[in-house]
């Protein structure tokens, strides 16, 4: 929060001490037992398509096998919910990959505009708000559900650009919503009062200290100034120090300090990001989250897998490269191992104030703006569920048979209570709510 | 109006008094002021003069000569039965009043002014701040002004090729229609181009600027932190719309700024380049306040602090308060942690260099050096450098913790502690002409001990008058002597006014501030006395027009321009005349309280009852000045307002918004009137010109000048300098010509080397 937000809240909530905006740092009142289960949802995004035919089960029914891509996420097996044949049927201006892009969680067209694609026609940005957009704001309009932040919007090598390809969260028509690439800053919007008011603790001591000795040096009628002052760095010590700051559930997680946000350290980046959401959970700031790594059309350089190709340029080469496909399966199988971390981290850490984990009350939706890179295909988008956040039957691989993907983001809002009628395009939303319970 | 029968009534009441006291008068004793005193006076006024709760609290000093107070006291004191106290009795207890406690030289007697021990004022501790910082960023500069560097694209991108073409353009204000920027080029086609303005923004005042981009096309904006856009608009769907961002900035200062623009295929095309200064209407952002040349970013603190004490007529730091420690803690915070975020390029070091705790610790020491104005000695090298660094933790948080520490510690704080070395004195210069820390000069200067003589003081006083900031200071300063530093928009009628709007209203702020400026620093001899009997003003050309001026050619935007009558600079300005004005006519009793108290230096005691000016309460065929003469006809009032009158009256031929006039009401303006001097005399008033010549030439009204930019100066009062300060002060500024320039030097020499003795130097820590 900036000091003008800062200030601003104070007023808002109509008291005003020193130690408040500290207080601001501490988890929302929402932890009380008797409300019911917190629900949350994360989306993951990882761009440019994937390879089907290492991707999706061959079955369906809850007897299937994960493909390479998914190997990592074995240990999850029977609490993920595989959707074969979902398709984003949004059509009009922009190319796949923007409309792939803005229209992903939105399921809406985009405004025509000044940005030009590889084809098709130039777009602006979405027409509508995205679902976890929605959600966030079904949770924050309920007093049980209300958290400080709503929603967190992570992102991992998203680059400094605002256009269709940057942007999936909509706060609403021509509202994009920017993802935060940078963990510290994201550290420092979630603890960073909380920092300040240690660090202040740490040397209000000394302050006086100092007042003290200077006072020593100067004329007894203007000691009084001083001593006037000391009094109030005593009252601010007394104030701040009431503040108790293992009021956090769980601390923030330690990060080493200088991970540059650069290509080569999107390994680390993504798990300082993966830490701070889990935590951001723990001390309940938001029930939902995105995370999104790079961006449609991201060129990232994974290195570390040894692979020196840009990921966009990889993901239009023909199936029949072979080199290519075996980069673009290990590439979707790195963005897996990331989904399988976070997936791990929200099943072992407890949920505070309830039972069971983390997990149990959390669904991730790991998808991407494309089928398919080489062809740009809009159908057959990757959309895999994990967790048993939104209550559905898991463990299971479904043919859903060419539905529109507005229908997979309605059963989602009516999983938590938001019985919507439709979402994002009217046309698009014909059938309701997938089933999916 | 009061209605006939207390008229009457008061008329006959006062027959009976003089009756009255003929008849006492003879049968008493006459009686000492002193017992008189005592007699009618104590019950109300305490001994002393010092006030009674409840009854007159106010402390009973002025700068009325004696003559003056006897008539006060015979015509209305006591309050309520002024019969009680006339003739001789009223004389001697006069005399009484003003020599034991009331006169100048008593209140100095009574109660010397002393130098009190004062901490930042918050225009100090924001400049300083940003100086601290900036010492390490480098400072910023602002370069020729006349508009913005411009580079032309044939493509949506920005690639540069040989089509390319660069220019300064005035403005950003283009409606290109469905054509090109470039019309005359065939290369450029109106499917697709891009431009990029670059340069720097002048702010003028301190506060929130908001920035507007106006565009159916992709823009972004820039300004101060390059880092960040404070306008993000790269995506359109080719439909007009505004977008705008606010950001703060200290003015007086330049700041980068960069606008990116670029067009595809939408139907038409524009930008327009728009802000929205403080006390300012929104305007395109004029070429006067835009310099092609780059400036570095400064650190602006965003943290406000609640108001200094200005009850004696200048901000000062003599008062701390549960609110100020706190916005000086969350201020420290603020720097704390842009420091800590922007800590390699401030130290110059890197993440993975093997010397980054070295840099840091020595970036640490400058930092605290810097902000406590002197070198720290062991003792405090330990306490605030060494000790942060002692535990194995992140540098960030070393780092962080100094700042803080050095932030909070009074000897940032209070930036004199009384050590009166040749560190006091480039301290007290830096506050004195720039309300910031001394720059490298001039602790160079103080660590050779080069600054403990008159000469050596006055040659970096000279020096430091050719900084932006002497200029932005002084301007502070004329802005509060004017009372216009926290005026915001001056309402007007619009049917009484019609062609009166925000932005004429602009252009006369911009007009006064250029006046000013014009003055000081531009014009030979910078003549105080110009500021009071300039015979034309800056004015544009919309200005010139509607105040019926003529301008020269050929000499900037706002070029001087002659009137066809008299005018006296500042106290005919027109932005002056319509602040001192009702909303919908003249007002001579507020031109003529400001005059008084801002003016010739007098000074007013609050009126003893409110009377609202009701303008409905007077007959339609009533000029203002014999509503005003009506309303303050009481004995009472007519105390001070035998003073403010004349003098607003001196004025109406200026009507509400300050055009010149000749008639209300379909009668010729009377501007004549006596006004009483303050040594008693009468002095015949009948024009602006008479009151400029009153103003440049009345010592009273010279030493309240002085003594006002004296006080905005050292932020202590001048008497606490000694009594022959002042009045040396005058004849030296006389004799200069009456050079501000002079003068502010002057100023801030005394005030530095204000009980320095370079043969006794103290050794205090």
């Amino acid at each position: 929060m900036n000091p003008l937000a800062r200030r601003q809240f104070i007023r808002d909530i109509g008291v005003s001490t020193a130690a408040l905006p500290f207080i601001t740092g501490l988890p929302s009142l929402g932890l009380a037992a008797t409300t019911p289960r917190r629900q949350r949802l994360v989306v993951m995004f990882s761009p440019n398509g994937t390879i089907p035919k290492n991707f999706w089960p061959d079955a369906t029914g809850s007897d299937f096998e994960l493909k390479e891509i998914m190997k990592p996420l074995a240990p999850f097996r029977d609490r993920m919910l595989v959707l074969n044949g979902l398709n984003n049927k949004v059509r009009g201006d922009g190319d796949g990959h923007m409309r792939g892009m803005s229209c992903l969680l939105t399921g809406i067209e985009l405004f025509p505009g000044n940005i030009q694609g590889g084809s098709d026609t130039p777009a602006g940005w979405a027409k509508g708000i995205s679902i976890d957009q929605e959600i966030k704001n079904f949770f924050q309009s309920h007093e049980a559900s209300r958290t400080r932040f709503g929603s967190l919007e992570f992102g991992v090598g998203v680059s400094d650009r605002a256009d269709p390809w940057t942007r999936m969260s909509y706060a609403g028509p021509n509202r994009p919503v920017a993802p935060t690439d940078d963990p510290y800053q994201m550290y420092q919007k979630l603890y960073g009062q909380l920092r300040d008011r240690d660090s202040l603790l740490s040397i209000l001591d000394e302050v006086r200290d100092d007042l003290k000795r200077v006072s020593k040096k100067i004329s007894a009628e203007d000691r009084r100034l001083l001593e006037e002052h000391a009094g109030f760095v005593r009252q601010m010590e007394q104030e701040f120090g009431r503040v108790d700051s293992n009021a956090l559930v769980s601390n923030p997680p330690k990060f080493e300090a200088g991970i540059t946000n650069q290509n080569d350290n999107v390994p680390r980046l993504s798990r300082m990001q993966i830490d701070l959401m889990v935590n951001s959970f723990v001390n309940d700031f938001a029930r939902v989250g995105t995370l999104q790594y790079t961006k449609s059309v991201g060129q990232a350089r994974m290195n570390w897998l040894n692979i020196k190709d840009g990921h966009h340029g990889l993901s239009h080469e023909s199936d029949k490269n072979e080199d290519a496909v075996d980069k673009l399966t290990r590439i979707n199988k790195w963005f897996a191992g990331e989904l399988a971390y976070l997936a791990k981290r929200l099943a072992e850490t407890p949920e505070p104030g309830g039972s069971g984990s983390l997990l149990d009350n959390t669904t991730i939706l790991w998808t991407n703006e494309l089928g398919k890179g080489n062809s740009h295909t809009l159908r057959n988008i990757p959309f895999v569920l994990l967790g048993e956040g939104l209550g559905f039957k898991m463990g299971r691989s479904l043919d859903i048979k060419g539905a529109a993907h507005n229908r997979l983001h309605m059963a989602m809002a009516h999983a938590v209570g938001h019985h919507l009628q439709t979402f994002g395009n009217k046309k698009l939303s014909q059938g309701g709510p997938l089933s999916l319970a | 109006m009061r209605p006939l029968a207390e008229k009457l009534g008061q008329a006959f009441g006062l027959a009976t008094v003089l009756l009255l006291t003929k008849s006492t008068g003879l049968a008493k004793p006459e009686l000492s002021g002193d017992q008189v005193y005592s007699q009618l006076c104590v019950k109300c006024h305490g001994d002393q003069g010092k006030g009674v709760a409840n009854e007159h609290d106010e402390p009973l000093v002025g700068d009325w000569s004696i003559e003056k107070l006897t008539r006060v006291i015979i015509r209305t004191m006591p309050d309520d039965e002024p019969e009680q106290c006339v003739g001789n009795n009223a004389k001697r207890v006069a005399r009484y009043i003003y020599d034991t406690f009331y006169s100048p030289d008593a209140q100095m007697r009574n109660k010397p002014p002393r130098i009190e021990l004062a901490r930042l004022t918050n225009r100090q501790y924001l400049h300083s701040v940003a100086d601290l910082i900036g010492s390490f960023t480098g400072q910023s500069e602002f370069g020729q002004s006349g508009g913005l560097k411009a580079t032309y694209h044939n493509s949506r991108n920005h690639s540069r090729n040989k089509h390319s073409i660069e220019r300064t353009d005035t403005t950003v204000d283009f409606q290109y229609g469905s054509g090109t920027p470039v019309p005359d080029n065939k290369e450029y086609k109106a499917e697709e181009f891009s431009m990029r303005w670059s340069g720097s923004v002048f702010a003028e005042e301190t506060g929130d600027h908001e920035f507007i981009v106006t565009s159916e096309n992709g823009v972004r904006l820039w300004v101060n932190n390059m880092d960040l856009k404070l306008i993000e608009g790269w995506v359109s769907s080719g439909e007009l719309h505004e977008l705008n961002g606010t950001i703060r900035l200290i003015g007086g200062r330049a700041y980068p700024l960069r606008l990116d623009f670029f067009k595809y295929k939408s139907r038409s095309a524009s930008v327009k380049l728009e802000w929205h200064p403080p006390h300012r209407a929104r305007q395109v952002i004029p070429a006067r306040n835009l310099s092609p040349a780059s400036t570095r970013s400064t650190f602006v603190m965003r943290q406000p602090f609640p108001p200094d004490d200005s009850s004696a007529g200048y901000e000062r730091g003599s008062a701390v308060s549960k609110k100020w420690d706190e916005a000086a803690t969350f201020a420290a915070i603020e720097a704390a942690n842009w420091v800590a975020e922007h800590l390699d390029p401030l130290a110059d070091t890197s993440a993975k260099n093997k010397d980054r705790l070295i840099k840091t610790r020595e970036f640490s020491h400058q930092f605290a050096k810097r902000a406590f104005r002197r070198p720290l000695d062991a003792e405090q090298q330990r306490f605030f450098i060494d000790s942060r660094f002692a535990e194995r933790k992140p540098v960030t948080d070393s780092v962080k913790e100094v700042v803080l520490l050095t932030l909070k510690s009074p000897r940032f704080l209070y930036p004199d502690l009384g050590q009166a070395d040749d560190y006091s004195v480039a301290t007290r210069l830096s506050l004195g002409l720039w309300d910031s820390m001394p720059d490298d000069e001039l602790l160079r200067a103080a660590a050779a001990e080069r600054l403990n003589t008159p000469d050596e003081a006055r040659q970096q006083a000279l020096r430091m008058l050719r900084d932006p900031r002497s200029r932005a200071k002084l301007r502070n300063t004329f802005h509060h002597w004017l009372g216009i530093a926290h005026a915001e928009e001056i309402a007007k009628d619009t049917e009484q006014y019609p062609n009166y709007d925000k932005s004429l209203e602009a252009d006369l702020r911009t007009s006064l501030n250029i006046f000013l400026d014009n003055i000081v620093w531009e014009t030979a001899g910078a003549d105080f006395r110009k500021l009071l009997n300039s015979r034309h003003l800056p004015f544009n050309e919309r200005l010139a027009k509607f105040y019926g001026a003529e301008r020269v050619k050929n000499m900037g935007e706002f070029g001087p321009s002659f009137f066809d009558h008299e005018r006296a600079g500042l106290l005919t300005h027109p932005y002056l005349l319509a602040l001192y004005s009702y909303h919908n006519a003249t007002s001579p009793i507020h031109r003529g309280v400001f005059i008084t108290r801002h003016v010739l230096g007098r000074s007013l005691k609050p009126p003893p009852e409110a009377a609202v000016f009701k303008d409905e309460a007077f007959s339609l065929e009533m000029t203002m000045r014999e509503k005003v003469t009506e309303l303050t006809k009481a004995d009472a009032c007519m105390t001070c307002h035998e003073i403010i009158n004349p003098l607003g009256f001196a004025l109406e031929q200026f009507d509400g918004i300050g055009r010149l006039r000749e008639t209300e009401k379909g009668r010729p303006i009377n501007t004549i009137s006596d006004y009483l001097s303050a040594d008693g005399s009468a002095v015949r008033l009948t024009s602006a010109g008479d009151l400029a010549r009153l103003a440049t030439e009345s010592p009273s009204a010279q030493n309240g000048f002085i003594e006002m930019l004296f006080n905005q100066v050292a932020k202590q009062p001048v008497r606490a300098y000694g009594p022959g300060v002042l009045n040396r002060l005058r004849r030296d500024f006389a004799t200069s010509g009456f050079n501000l320039q002079f003068l502010l030097a002057e100023t801030a020499v005394i005030n530095a080397l204000n009980g320095i003795d370079p043969a006794k130097p103290i050794e205090r820590n």
